[in-house]
């Protein structure tokens, strides 16, 4: 019978911190570039290929409740714009394995934040985009 | 290397209290860990030794 994945309690740490209990959502595009190596003499377009390899263009998307607590979204985030961190996304907490692989962006950089994203009568939510920084998936 | 110690409950691995170096933050920006209250340079220091102030008779 085939397996569904179920997420209620993944591991989602930015720049160290776990910030685990603020999100509502993740996702982990893992990229490679598409380059293109038709030539005279093929029938149809060919990319990349055993001796070519693409740049990685990753990217990890996660929605947080806002707070402005201490040690909260705010004060973890705000620091962070304008530069690179690293990322770790894994299915539930623990140790790596195989059915909790754990995946690590290196060296992502954020490039925007909105600080203030309230709507009267709605809890306040931010999206972050991590791009950039080289993915590592970890089973053991 | 700079020691730092631990301020929040947040720091994945670590519990507050803990001394940590640089190494141990590898990828990480120290200086946003500080900026969001995760981190402090400040180390614990030793209790200053106490002098006996009794008078003798």
């Amino acid at each position: 019978m085939a397996t569904s994945v179920y997420l209620s309690n993944p591991n989602v740490t930015i720049n160290s911190v776990d910030l685990r209990d603020q999100c509502t959502s993740a996702t982990v595009n893992y990229v490679y570039e598409q380059l293109e190596t038709t030539a005279f003499g093929d029938t149809a377009r060919k990319f990349g290929g055993s001796t070519v390899t693409s740049l990685q263009n990753n990217s990890i998307e996660i929605e947080l409740y806002q707070s402005y607590a201490g040690s909260e979204t705010e004060a973890t985030i705000y620091g962070l714009v304008g530069i690179t961190t690293n990322v770790v996304i894994a299915p539930a907490t623990g140790v790596a394995s195989a059915t909790n692989p754990i995946y690590t962006l290196t060296g992502c950089y954020l490039e925007s934040h909105t600080p203030i994203n309230a709507s009267l009568g709605e809890l306040s939510t931010i999206t972050l985009t991590f791009t950039g920084g080289v993915l590592t998936k970890a089973v053991a | 290397m700079a020691n730092y110690i631990v301020t929040s409950t947040r720091l994945a691995g670590f519990k507050p209290g803990d001394i940590l170096t640089d190494a141990d933050l590898d990828g990480s920006s120290i200086e946003a860990l500080i900026e969001g209250g995760h981190l402090s340079t400040q180390t614990a220091k030793k209790s200053a030794k106490t002098k006996d102030t009794d008078e003798k008779e």
